[in-house]
């Protein structure tokens, strides 16, 4: 079937009245818990697959997506207007944007935002047309010494790329594959670290390790600022209206954004937070006046958010070509593929069409109901900027306990939950990341699976792992990734001796 | 001898990663396949502990800003645990009083601890919430929360 007649069959999906319907659902609620600080699309999907139990895959697939980019689009409401990014994705955006909203111009800044990106999110949307079915139909003939190939790229870009250490990261990492472990052995049967727990012998869910480690991590760090009153300070964000220069302006940095944060996507490890803020820096660089960066500047705007969105699409190319998640957002997106019993991957273009293609073409309308919601509606969304603190405690935490419930209806994984929760507070504090934990446990145990069937295949002998120029090409990608933080240290070192020296 | 967070940090790790090891020493094997279900954990038991290391040698102090995050007044931490108390109250309760009750006093009361005056708000919340979560679940998403002692 031609990308074309896959592509009608995907609109058929997305256009349905209960296409559309989803789609406004997971954008809208995507985009009001992404507001909220602390929570970014992590915690949104989290919350949110609990209510696709029994729903049609399509269906709930075309809305878990609109969560995934409505809180991503969220997150810069408040960083614009707060100065408080729900996530890291939005960090960049509130290097101008914030300086823009205390000039009484957040209206504007807000629109901004809105419109770069929708142009973001729909150029990258062409392009995840384009590319995910080629990358599809290569990755068909991969077996399992080039899924194990690619899986320990995924992993070792994300450690090497994230904020900090990279060994914190690598050990991060490492816990996350050791939870992973835990439960019934597939391949021999052996129950391994259960301690007998029936409870353990399914493994530990990943909805326990996702809200835990972000949803309950987060709302310790919220407790201890739910004094904050900057919330309810906010008074009026002033016009939305764009000028024809503003335009003008933000023509440059929408076109080059959208496809290098597109790129920037695609590629394991990076991801929004990297896209944004790699576009950030480089528009800054090749603008005519880079002193207006940080003081407002509406390019400054325009960049980090329209790369943002490109990458946020850029990572479903992964996710739905190889099945291979990328970050620990399309991570967390893969658990929800896996609730509902649709595995992404090559075969999922040819197997399950309507899925693949539904989720493609409701990107699109997703993006519009996006624009056409957030520009009119932004002044009354931003209010709920100001839901007491102590309140937002409370129903983040039900949330949580509810959402792992209703999976395993034991209480059992409750007090999982917390204990992990927890363990996300106690790694935040000493700055350890959690996206490499949460991509370690999703994607360990299915390596684990490809390493062993690759040795099974091979009668035991490791060779088999390098024998192919794929998996040659892709583990030394993986050892790269690893020079290249050592080597920015010691420059970074180098150029700090000097400066002390002189 | 323990300066740094970052080697005590590390000891914890190490010994976390060799009670994992002993466990993985312990699997039963199965001799039928190749590669038995304890080569992994093994791998990655040592891999810990080889990181942890890592870590235990990592001159690069804390910034600031990461000491400054982790400064957590006492106060606050016994408000914190204050609320695990409280969730791990909720878990109990859950499933003997029922969800909507369990919820509707988890909500007030906590919403009421961590500084939220407005009461009849907090009641009206604590009371709306929960129902419609409830009705939500149980009714349009065929799951059965926790029913409990009330005859709904």
């Amino acid at each position: 079937m031609g990308a074309l007649d896959g592509l009608m069959q995907g609109f058929q999906v997305a256009f349905s009245l209960q296409g559309i319907l989803f789609v406004l659902i997971g954008v809208v609620t995507g985009t009001l818990i992404g507001m909220m600080p602390g929570l970014g699309p992590i915690s949104a999907i989290a919350i949110m697959i609990p209510v696709t139990y029994g729903m049609n895959p399509s269906s709930a697939l075309v809305m878990m997506a609109g969560v995934y980019y409505g809180a991503v689009f969220g997150g810069s409401t408040s960083s614009i207007l707060l100065n408080a990014p729900g996530i890291s994705g939005t960090v960049a955006t509130s290097f101008d944007g914030y300086p823009m909203a205390q000039r009484g111009e957040a209206g504007k800044a807000l629109a901004i935002a809105a419109i770069s990106s929708f142009v973001g999110g729909t150029v990258s949307v062409v392009l995840l047309m384009l590319f995910a079915p080629a990358l599809a139909q290569v990755a068909v003939s991969f077996g399992p010494p080039q899924y194990f190939a690619l899986m320990f790229l995924g992993l070792t870009a994300i450690s090497s790329l994230s904020e900090g250490s990279t060994v914190k990261a690598l050990i991060s990492a490492t816990v996350g594959f050791m939870v992973a472990t835990i439960g019934i052995d597939a391949q021999t049967g052996t129950n391994r670290f259960t301690f007998n727990n029936p409870n353990l012998m399914e493994g530990v869910d990943f909805l326990v390790i996702a809200l835990g480690l972000f949803a309950l991590a987060e709302v310790c760090f919220l407790v201890k600022n739910r004094k904050d009153q900057s919330l309810s300070k906010q008074g009026d964000i002033g016009n939305l209206r764009l000028s024809k220069q503003d335009f003008k302006e933000m023509k440059g940095p929408m076109t080059r954004q959208s496809f290098l944060g597109f790129v920037l996507g695609v590629l394991p490890g990076a991801g929004a937070t990297i896209a944004s803020f790699i576009g950030y820096i480089t528009e800054k660089r090749i603008a005519k006046k880079p002193e207006e960066f940080g003081k407002g500047s509406i390019k400054g705007v325009a960049a980090p958010e329209t790369a943002n969105n490109a990458a946020t699409s850029g990572a479903f190319v992964p996710l739905l070509s190889l099945g291979i998640p990328g970050s620990g957002t399309t991570a967390v997106m893969l658990g929800a593929f896996l609730v509902l019993d649709i595995q992404p991957g090559p075969l999922l273009v040819t197997d399950r069409p309507e899925v693949f293609w539904g989720i493609i073409a409701s990107m699109y309308i997703g993006n519009v109901f996006l624009l056409i919601l957030n520009l009119p509606l932004i002044p009354y969304i931003a209010k709920i900027l100001k839901i007491s603190r102590p309140m937002l405690i409370s129903l983040v935490i039900i949330f949580s306990l509810i959402g792992v419930y209703s999976i395993s209806f034991s209480t059992f994984d409750l007090y999982l939950l917390l204990l992990f929760g927890l363990l996300g507070y106690l790694m935040r504090l000493f700055s350890f990341p959690a996206a490499p934990f949460i991509l370690a446990f999703i994607l360990g145990g299915m390596m684990e699976q490809a390493f062993r069937q690759a040795l099974t295949a091979s009668g035991g002998s490791l060779m088999v792992l390098i024998e192919d120029p794929v998996s040659i090409a892709l583990l030394s990608i993986s050892v790269l990734s690893f020079i290249v933080p050592i080597i920015r240290n010691r420059v970074r070192q180098r150029a700090d001796h000097e400066g002390t020296e002189q | 001898m323990l300066k740094t967070m970052n080697q005590k940090i590390s000891i914890f790790l190490i010994l976390f990663a060799s009670g994992y090891l002993y466990l993985t020493y312990n699997l039963k094997e199965y001799p039928y396949v190749p590669v038995d279900s304890d080569l992994v954990p093994k791998l990655l038991g040592y891999l810990l502990i080889g990181l942890a290391v890592l870590l235990f040698f990592d001159k690069s102090s804390e910034t600031e800003e990461e000491k400054e995050k982790r400064k957590v007044p006492g106060k606050e931490l016994l408000v914190l645990l204050a609320v695990g108390v409280m969730i791990l109250a909720y878990i109990f309760l859950l499933e003997i009083l029922g969800f909507l009750l369990a919820t509707a006093l988890f909500v007030f009361f906590c919403s009421w601890f961590l500084g939220y005056e407005k009461w009849k708000s907090n009641l009206l919340v604590s009371l709306i919430f929960p129902s419609v979560l409830y009705y939500l679940f149980n009714y349009l998403l065929q799951i059965r929360l926790p029913q409990g002692i009330l005859p709904f």
